[in-house]
């Protein structure tokens, strides 16, 4: 492969493409109007606009980025993730177009992309799965006879569904047929499919995830866990690995049920295998994201695997260079997902130009970015700023390390979840890992940072008075002073 | 003279405080380098940076743990102008509220002539793959309505007029 071109944006892009520079592969930016100035279109070798800043218009544009391709001779397109990175449709297009896709293969990704069709397939592995018909169900009256032998509460779930719409938690019979009809009308305008499914409502769990690896001669390996239960708006925020919950045991289990999920499908490229783990540490499987996932940079800093790399060489047609006793875990690491958001105000965008913008440096801190200082947070795409991970010796020492980068770390201009992220790390549940997927609906409220920035606000007001009353001070001695010095030369 | 009594008012990121001699003594402050200092209040050790000051020095915006916060000191000449209405005006009131970004209007929650208080949530804008929930800044009566429910807007565009 001697030129790569990479389908995405923001820090994504660019951290794609410092891997494709360092293994001597040219790279090619695709932008949009509104990214111009971006670093991922200045850092590339080649950049081609698309369109005008809308999605639509620009990076989900299949046909003219595979156009771009062709005419550039591209040899490999990288999706990223989001955007086109998990279109089966787009995968064959650019496979059929003659250029390799790196990411999974068209038809394990068509699979995995429905959650009922991804319970089909790894049915006969016998991986656990949370009680639950594998159908999609429309009779209210059969949907009725399901939950009460599966018992109450249960999830009603959109196949196509993902981020947490189409879903719906039923806590008795009663509301079962409203709550059933909300989530088809919902499933229906938020993916064109109304087929719903339903499960039995794990409470209190935990959201982990094991990281797989699968070459193209059916060599499959997973890279351990990722601990991603700290979710606002049933999207994660706060990621780590490894998890402070799982045994050496449990971890092994757990792996092995992901290989072989990837293997049902005939996996390839890197993917990850979700799981519900229960507060007895059942685990049960729940989807697979056929993609590089936003946070695997804290899989890459425990095992020293550049995700991105292994995914170039295996769509090269390369054998993966280690089994799975050779991978390495090294101490801990976590991740803090920076949003342009204000956690005092629900976590709504927020929007501006970073009028300041200063990163974190040292050791075992990774910034993951597309943004510089005085650049707008454009308002067409994902508000994340950037992905500020950690890595130390152990648990605490990451958990430290990340406190005090999160101070390090100014951005001014824009809300951000940096405070959210100290509140997190300071958090007794947090630092004991004894928490599931309710932790901000349990813990967080905005009075909380509230106060802080009140108890900051008026340390910073007490200084600035006290500065300024000691700068008189000066002032005046020194006036007094001059004045008898020219009192004494007139005698 | 100074800081005899409770004379200063500070505010600092939108609150307001006040302190007492004995408080504004307790707090020790010492130059670690250029524009850097330590603070110790109640023993707890803290850094703060001094980003930038005016010529009066008593607009200062000083940074704490990565974040900023504006300051502006007012003694008493400051609060007699304050009150006596030259000084930045506290009394809020607005024409229109304009779209804040491009978006589409959702939903509309309020009627023409309806009043409406500070905080009250007048439209959900959708926008960035999220609702966002337009609300009012002020007390106000509402005009006209210049949008529908399912109606494209442009950054700026005046949405509702007030009265």
């Amino acid at each position: 492969m001697k030129k790569i071109l990479v389908a995405n944006r923001g820090e994504i892009a660019l951290r794609i493409m410092r891997t494709i520079h360092r293994m001597g592969i040219r790279s090619v930016a695709v932008y949009s109007e509104a990214d111009r100035e971006s670093p991922h279109v200045l850092f590339a070798d080649e950049a081609v606009c698309l369109g005008p800043a809308p999605s639509s218009q620009s990076y989900l544009n299949a046909d003219k980025i595979i156009a771009f391709a062709k005419e550039l001779g591209v040899d490999g397109i990288h999706p990223g993730y989001g955007f086109l990175s998990e279109n089966a449709v787009f995968a064959k297009k650019v496979e059929d177009a003659g250029i390799s896709f790196i990411g999974p293969g068209a038809d394990a990704m068509k699979i995995m992309g429905s959650k009922l069709a991804a319970k089909e397939c790894v049915k006969k592995y016998n991986i656990p799965m949370v009680p639950g018909i594998d159908k999609a169900i429309e009779d209210v009256s059969l949907a009725k006879k399901i939950a009460a032998e599966i018992g109450y509460p249960i999830l009603i779930k959109a196949s196509a569904g993902g981020g947490g719409k189409g879903m719906r938690i039923v806590e008795k019979e009663n509301d079962l047929k409203e709550q059933m009809e909300r989530a088809v009308s919902e499933a229906k305008s938020s993916f064109g499919d109304g087929s719903v499914f339903i499960e039995k409502y794990v409470t209190s769990p935990r959201h982990i995830e094991i990281q797989v690896l699968a070459d193209k001669f059916g060599n499959t390996v997973h890279l351990f866990e990722r601990e991603c239960s700290i979710q606002r708006r049933h999207q994660k925020v706060v990621e780590e690995s490894p998890s402070s919950v799982l045994t050496p045991e449990l971890r092994n289990k757990m792996g092995e049920a992901a290989v072989m999920v990837a293997k049902s499908c005939n996996y390839t490229s890197t993917g990850t295998v979700e799981f519900l783990v229960d507060d007895k540490l059942n685990f049960y499987f729940l989807e697979m994201n056929t993609r590089l996932q936003v946070e695997h940079p804290v899989t890459e800093m425990i095992t020293g695997i550049d995700l991105v790399e292994e995914q170039i060489k295996i769509a090269r047609g390369e054998k993966l260079s280690f089994s799975q006793e050779d991978i390495p875990m090294n101490g801990h690491s976590i991740e803090l997902r920076v949003y342009a958001e204000d956690p005092l105000n629900n976590f709504l965008p927020s929007i501006g130009t970073l009028a300041r913008y200063e990163k974190p440096v040292g050791e075992g801190i990774r910034v993951d970015d597309g943004y510089k200082e005085g650049m707008p947070i454009p308002i067409y795409y994902d508000p994340m700023i950037a992905k500020l991970a950690t890595h130390g010796n152990n648990r605490i020492e990451a958990i430290q390390k990340m406190k005090d980068a999160i101070n390090d770390y100014i951005i001014e201009g824009v809300a951000t979840t940096l405070p959210f992220g100290t509140f997190v790390f300071d958090h007794e549940a947090f630092l004991t890992g004894k928490f599931d997927t309710h932790f901000v609906k349990k813990y967080y409220t905005p009075e909380i940072i509230l106060d802080k920035q009140k108890e900051h606000a008026e340390l910073a007001a007490i200084f600035a008075l006290k500065y300024w009353l000691e700068q008189q001070k000066q002032v005046n001695p020194v006036e007094n002073k001059s004045t008898s010095w020219k009192r004494r030369l007139a005698h | 003279m100074q800081g005899e009594k409770n004379v200063y008012k500070v505010i600092s990121n939108g609150f307001e405080f006040s302190f007492s001699k004995e408080e504004i003594e307790a707090l020790d402050f010492a130059k670690v380098a250029d524009a850097t200092f330590n603070l110790l209040k109640n023993h707890r050790s803290v850094t703060a940076k001094i980003i930038e000051s005016d010529n009066s020095g008593k607009k200062i915006t000083v940074e704490i743990d990565g974040q900023e916060f504006p300051v502006v000191i007012k003694d008493e000449l400051d609060q007699m102008l304050d009150k006596m209405g030259y000084g930045a005006s506290t009394g809020k009131h607005i024409k229109e509220i304009k779209a804040p970004m491009p978006g589409l209007v959702l939903d509309i929650a309020v009627k023409d002539g309806q009043e409406v208080n500070e905080g009250d949530k007048i439209l959900i804008l959708e926008a960035m793959k999220m609702e966002n929930s337009i609300t009012i800044q002020a007390n106000a009566k509402i005009k006209k309505i210049n949008v529908s429910a399912g109606q494209a807007v442009e950054k700026g565009q005046v949405l509702v007029e007030l009265e």
